[in-house]
Order: C-alpha cells, then sequence, then structure tokens
C-alpha cells in the first residue's frame, strides 16, 4: 500500500448524483452519511459535492434523457482511482420507469446506470435502506485500498 | 413590504445554476439575473426529471396504479397513494372503515412530521448551521423508525389500499404504546430545538426579512400549503377533508413570508401533527382496516385534494373497466414554484438559494406536470 492509498483511505469521498428518480434513496444516501444515527463519517467517508475530490460517485436514478451528459461529466471529471455505486432499483434497472411506454422504446429513459459510465458495486431496494449504502460503499474500499 | 416588482428592462448580468449544482440536491435549472449582486429577476426551469409517470399510469388496473403513484415523490409518497385510493375511494362511493381512516390520519400525520423536519434540517443546512441541522436530522430518525414500523418500509410504506389501508399496516396495542412514547421524545426534542434555534440570535438576524414573499403576491401566485401560510392567509385543506372531522388542532399562521417565518412556522405545525397523532392513539376504534366488499364500475373523470405536507396536492382520473384513464396529477410545488422565482428578487446572491429553500422546493413531484399543447 502505497502513501497516497493510505491517506486515501482514510478519508473516501462520496459524491452523490441524482439522476431523475423519486427522491427517495437520494434523501436515505444523504441520510445515512450525514445523520448522526448512521454516521458514516465514522467510517471515515464523507460526503462531497465536489466531484473534483471524490472518491466514489454514488448514482441514484433511472437515468433520464437530459441527465445522461451531466452524468457522464461529472463522471470525467473524477480523478483516478474512480468507483461508482449503482443505488437503488431505478439505478440497477430502470425500476418502474424503464417501461413507461410499453413495447415502444423509451426516449425518456436513458438507464440503467451501467448503459452509460461503468459501475463496481449495486445496492439493490426501492427505497436503499442507509445500512445498505454503507455496506456497498465500505465494500469497495479494498479496491481504492489497492489502487496504487 | 407590499409588492416586488419583476424589472422590465434588460438586465445583463446572469449567473446560471445548474441542471446538477452542488447547492441543489435535486437537478433543475435557476437563472439569477443580477445587478451589484442583488437579483433582480429569477427563472427557473424544471423538465430534467421528466418519467411521466401519468403516462405509465394510464391504462393499468387502478391497483396497480395506485401503487404507482408512491413512486412520484420519496418524500411525501404516503399522499400520492392516500389521495390516488382517495380518487377511486370516491368515485366508487367505497365505505373505509373508521379504523382505516383513523391509520391513514396518523400516517399523513408521521410523514407531515418527517416532511417538516427535512425541510428544517435542510434549510439549516443551507445556513450552514449544521449542528441545528444534525439535531434535526435525530429527531427525524425517530419518525422514520416509525414509519418504517407501521408501513415495513423506511420511504415507500404504500399504507393505503382500496377500501381502508393494508393490513400489515393494522396498529396494535405495542405499536400505538411506541407511537404513544416517541410522539413524546419528538415533542421534547424539537421543544429543546424551537427554544434554542428562536433564542439564537446569530441565526434569526441572518433569517429575519430574507427572501420575503408578499401575501398579495403569494396569493396572485395561488402558493399552497405552509408557504402561503407562512405569508398569514390561514388556508388549510385539512380543515374540509372529512378524515380530519374528529380531531382538534389548529391552522398555524405566521406573519412575513420570510425564511424566518417558514422555518418557524414548520416547527409549530409539528406540534399541531404531534397532537393530531395523540388524539388519534387516543380516540383510534376497533374493527375492521380494510373493507373488501365493492363493486368496479366505469365512472366519469373524478377529482380528489388533500392537504399534503407541501401543500394542496390533486389528482384525478376516469375508471374504465377497472382501469385507469386521463390521469392528471398536479402536485404542490407547481404552484409553488412561482413563489420561489419572487422570494429571491431584492436579496443577495449567497441568499437565493436559502430563498429557494424556503419554499420547500420538491422538483422531483412537479417533473411530471404535462403541458397540453392544442394546434
Amino acid at each position: 500500500m502505497g502513501i497516497k492509498s493510505f491517506s486515501r483511505v482514510r478519508a473516501i469521498h462520496v459524491m452523490l448524483v441524482y439522476t431523475g428518480g423519486c427522491n427517495g434513496c437520494d434523501i436515505e444516501i444523504v441520510n445515512s452519511i450525514l445523520s448522526p444515527r448512521f454516521d458514516a463519517e465514522q467510517y471515515n467517508v464523507y460526503l462531497t459535492w465536489n466531484p473534483r475530490e471524490a472518491d466514489v460517485l454514488v448514482v441514484t436514478g433511472p437515468v433520464t434523457h437530459l441527465n445522461r451528459k451531466p452524468l457522464e461529466e461529472i463522471y470525467n471529471a473524477i480523478p483516478n482511482p474512480k468507483l461508482v455505486v449503482a443505488a437503488g432499483s431505478c439505478a440497477l434497472m430502470g425500476g418502474v420507469y424503464k417501461n413507461c411506454y410499453g413495447d415502444i422504446p423509451s426516449e425518456e429513459i436513458e438507464g440503467p446506470v451501467e448503459n452509460i459510465i461503468p459501475v463496481d458495486a449495486k445496492v439493490p431496494g426501492c427505497a436503499v435502506r442507509p445500512q445498505d449504502v454503507l455496506a456497498g460503499v465500505v465494500s469497495l474500499l479494498p479496491i481504492l485500498l489497492d489502487a496504487d | 413590504m407590499d409588492e416586488k416588482v419583476p424589472r422590465s428592462n434588460i438586465i445583463e448580468t446572469e449567473i446560471p445554476m445548474g441542471t446538477v449544482h452542488p447547492a441543489a440536491l435535486e437537478p433543475y435549472r435557476v437563472r439569477f439575473f443580477v445587478e451589484d449582486e442583488i437579483v433582480q429577476e429569477a427563472e427557473i426551469t424544471i423538465g430534467v426529471n421528466h418519467r411521466g409517470i401519468e403516462r405509465i399510469m394510464e391504462g393499468l388496473p387502478v391497483e396497480k396504479a395506485n401503487s404507482l403513484t408512491e413512486k412520484i415523490c420519496g418524500i411525501c409518497s404516503n399522499s400520492h397513494i392516500w389521495n390516488s385510493c382517495r380518487t377511486a375511494e370516491m368515485g366508487l362511493g367505497i365505505e373505509i372503515p373508521e379504523r382505516a381512516l383513523y391509520i391513514r390520519v396518523i400516517m399523513g400525520e408521521l410523514e407531515r412530521l418527517h416532511s417538516h423536519f427535512l425541510y428544517l434540517a435542510h434549510g439549516c443546512e443551507v445556513l450552514s448551521h449544521e449542528t441545528f441541522s444534525m439535531r434535526v436530522f435525530y429527531l427525524r430518525e425517530i419518525v422514520m423508525e416509525l414509519l418504517a414500523m407501521i408501513g415495513g418500509n423506511r420511504v415507500q410504506y404504500g399504507c393505503s389500499v382500496l377500501g381502508g389501508v393494508r393490513p400489515r399496516c393494522d396498529l396494535d396495542e405495542a405499536k400505538l404504546l411506541r407511537l404513544k412514547n416517541d410522539m413524546d421524545a419528538i415533542e421534547e426534542g424539537l421543544t429543546g430545538f424551537v427554544e434554542r434555534f428562536t433564542a439564537d440570535s446569530i441565526v434569526m438576524s441572518r433569517i429575519t426579512g430574507i427572501g420575503v414573499l408578499p401575501q398579495k403576491q403569494a396569493i396572485e401566485l395561488a402558493v399552497t400549503g405552509p408557504t402561503l401560510r407562512a405569508t398569514g392567509v390561514a388556508r388549510d385543506l385539512r380543515t374540509t377533508m372529512f378524515e380530519y372531522d374528529n380531531f382538534d388542532f389548529n391552522v398555524v399562521t405566521q406573519p412575513d413570508g420570510d425564511v424566518k417565518s417558514n422555518l418557524v412556522m414548520r416547527a409549530l405545525e409539528s406540534f399541531e401533527s404531534i397532537k393530531i397523532i395523540r388524539q388519534a392513539i387516543a380516540n383510534i376504534p376497533e374493527g375492521k382496516v380494510v373493507n373488501r366488499d365493492w363493486e368496479m364500475f366505469d365512472t366519469d373523470i373524478i377529482e380528489s385534494y388533500i392537504e399534503v405536507p407541501r401543500g394542496t396536492l390533486y389528482h384525478s382520473y376516469a375508471l374504465e373497466s377497472g382501469r385507469v384513464r386521463h390521469c392528471i396529477i398536479r402536485t404542490p410545488s407547481m404552484a409553488n414554484i412561482g413563489a420561489m422565482q419572487y422570494a429571491c428578487i431584492g436579496d443577495q446572491i449567497t441568499d437565493a438559494q436559502l430563498c429557494i429553500v424556503q419554499c420547500d422546493p420538491c422538483f422531483t413531484c412537479t417533473d411530471r406536470a404535462i403541458e397540453i399543447i392544442r394546434r
């Protein structure tokens, strides 16, 4: 483990991107990291809104058409090594919105997130439970440790 | 201040925000037109989150469509399923057991508590006062546990079904006792928070007179819910809903329409919610929780309005051989977008985000709106 990895695992910065779900997962994730009950900060996981200092990108929502480009831009702005967690059933498979026009392919929903950016961990649930989000983020820590 | 007038001449400096911006949780786009750091005009554009729930609901069996309405919003999910069930129940003339109405009211008020606590916590966070924010988040966690206890999930509980509530959501003695004890805990915590918050002269001077929405303009813009009540208009649909006939509560108003009025009003309204839940626990009648004895028939377009944590929610659809047709949903934030734009005018650009947050935005709800253009 290099000095960079050594320091990095002591301050994992999570960035949350919200791509058009129902807000439920979103608040649960902010809650799981910020709120005093679950308090991810005790595991050295911090919430940031700046992609340039983020290590882990948590994506929620089915990625609506207008959100595709911002998501790609945010992903590209994160420095390597970067990891992506897709949280919630919308991010994993499009959720209830994926087949909104029945047999006609939907132009509205671009998701799941896998179609757009590579995903390292998947957290299921509608809405995701804070415990699961923490487990998902913590399960990625070995990858960050071995990065350089 | 009687009225704020947006400028009609051309303003050259524009500060755009969004669609994905660190200061705003949800994706939306705001354009601030500024002169010397004073916002002269603001314009909010939504549409990024559009997923077309109404289109998905069209043609689904009404039971399925009801549970789908929950996915409109993760904050006020119970209000949507409640109002959607209520719409069908009104059209089909379904009689709802008294006990189910009480449980629906308890869920509705718990949701109001969690929505208002989220508002207070988010508001304090935008104020950069993290201690207050954490304090309210901790209180909110008690409410979330209660919601999980009753509905089985922390966010989307799926409490209401056609004819009552799910049998899973029935309240036994142990659950009622826990509800009662937790109400005491919440009241104690909230009282402590409000006393500390209103006594803090730094915070008070920071939020007094910021983001004023004058009463006259609030009425003109058809603003609903707590944002309207914070300008001094005592208008609450709960006073007209038959579910709340047996409950005694006050409609809280605040005079000024600024950030302080909004924050204080939410806190005071939470006490009223606690009062309603206590009355419901004390008087909850025995009996069935769901009435399965009803028939499906075709109806005209049915409309239903209820008061949800953020304002007035409107659902309407017709039933055709058990399926949903002509569905329209209007969420409170749709009306409050006008309020957000007006509240920013005349304030510093640094306070603009606070002015938007004070109107309790939920753009996820709102982005299902469809404009029908007749050619």
